[in-house]
């Protein structure tokens, strides 16, 4: 069972500013969840683009609506919902094409729910030969899928795609028996996906936001102004208490 | 800069994002980064992470997000 959410939006930033603020983005004042940040690799390949890879420790909470939905040993060691989850993170950026490609994916819960989110940036008017980096110049283009998978659906799709395969021609159904077994299990999925779809919409709006912050502090104060204001939001990461 | 998921490899990761983010502001997005100026930080930096990724079962977590990707591409295949 597969998903789709699809947005698109205009940043007023040029290119470069965008992917510099795409790197920095973390921490945020939207992004207190995001624990921490780790450069897994980063190689330039022989076109010239810039891949990296990189993990993101966040604290997640799963919404109530989910956890009942679950039974128990699925759940394992999560205590009132509250546990840490990891994305990874795959990026690449072609500058001299003007064009940025993301994806990332969680780590665990995939047996719950696997989420993976696209993103395709582009440089929308090109930009000065002499002075590349212009925070001010040009707009930038994002179009952003996410795509929710189960992992329990791509079994089930398995088991009945080995079925046709032995079966001696097309018109083939799933055998009744499992008819039922099937039916909760999907229900479950599907309950899942739907939850996880309304709060991938107020998530993705919040990752605007705070690339837009990030983007602000870099066109009023440029890398300075962004390192302090990151070293500003990491205080209240780790120090909720003390307001800055 | 946002930090490491391992508290002991803050100080060098600080080291090789601040190499990096110079790198990248002053020559790639110029044209001008060819090679990888930062990549002995960068040894520095991933010889700590290594050990802690281990140590926290996480790098079994990349693998199987490796194996799962191909598991899945397999079954797409499959399907046309």
């Amino acid at each position: 069972m597969v998903k789709f959410y699809e947005s698109s939006y205009d940043y007023a930033y040029s290119f470069p500013a965008v992917t510099l603020a795409y790197f920095l983005r973390y921490p945020n004042p939207y992004s207190t969840h995001v624990l921490s940040t780790d450069v897994i690799s980063r190689t330039i390949d022989e076109a010239g683009r810039l891949q990296t890879t990189r993990v993101h420790r966040k604290s997640s909470r799963l919404p109530s609506a989910v956890l009942k939905l679950l039974p128990k040993s699925v759940l394992g060691n999560v205590s009132g919902g509250r546990s840490e989850s990891f994305v990874l993170e795959m990026s690449t950026i072609d500058v001299k094409e003007g064009w940025m490609r993301t994806e990332s994916k969680n780590l665990d819960w995939t047996g719950i729910l696997s989420v993976v989110e696209k993103q395709q940036y582009r440089r929308h008017i090109p930009i000065d030969e002499g002075d590349d980096f212009n925070v001010a110049a040009g707009t930038t283009g994002v179009t952003t899928t996410v795509m929710f998978r189960s992992r329990l659906g791509d079994r089930l799709r398995a088991r009945a795609m080995r079925k046709d395969e032995t079966a001696s021609n097309d018109g083939e159904e799933e055998p009744k028996k499992s008819f039922l077994a099937n039916w909760s299990k999907t229900g479950i999925q599907r309950s899942i996906e739907v939850i996880a779809s309304r709060k991938t919409e107020s998530q993705l709006g919040h990752a605007k936001e705070g690339m837009t912050v990030v983007l602000e502090r870099m066109r009023r104060g440029g890398l300075v102004g962004v390192l302090e204001g990151m070293r500003k939001d990491r205080e209240l990461v780790y120090n909720p208490e003390a307001k800055v | 800069m946002s930090a490491s998921l391992a508290p002991e490899c803050n100080e060098v990761k600080e080291r090789y994002d601040s190499c990096f983010l110079k790198w990248y502001s002053e020559k790639y997005l110029r044209g001008k980064g060819t090679t990888d100026e930062c990549a002995d930080l960068f040894k520095d930096y991933k010889q700590c992470l290594t050990s802690v990724l281990k140590k926290r079962g996480i790098d079994k977590m990349l693998e199987e997000a490796r194996e799962d990707h191909k598991e899945n591409d397999a079954l797409n295949m499959r399907r046309k």
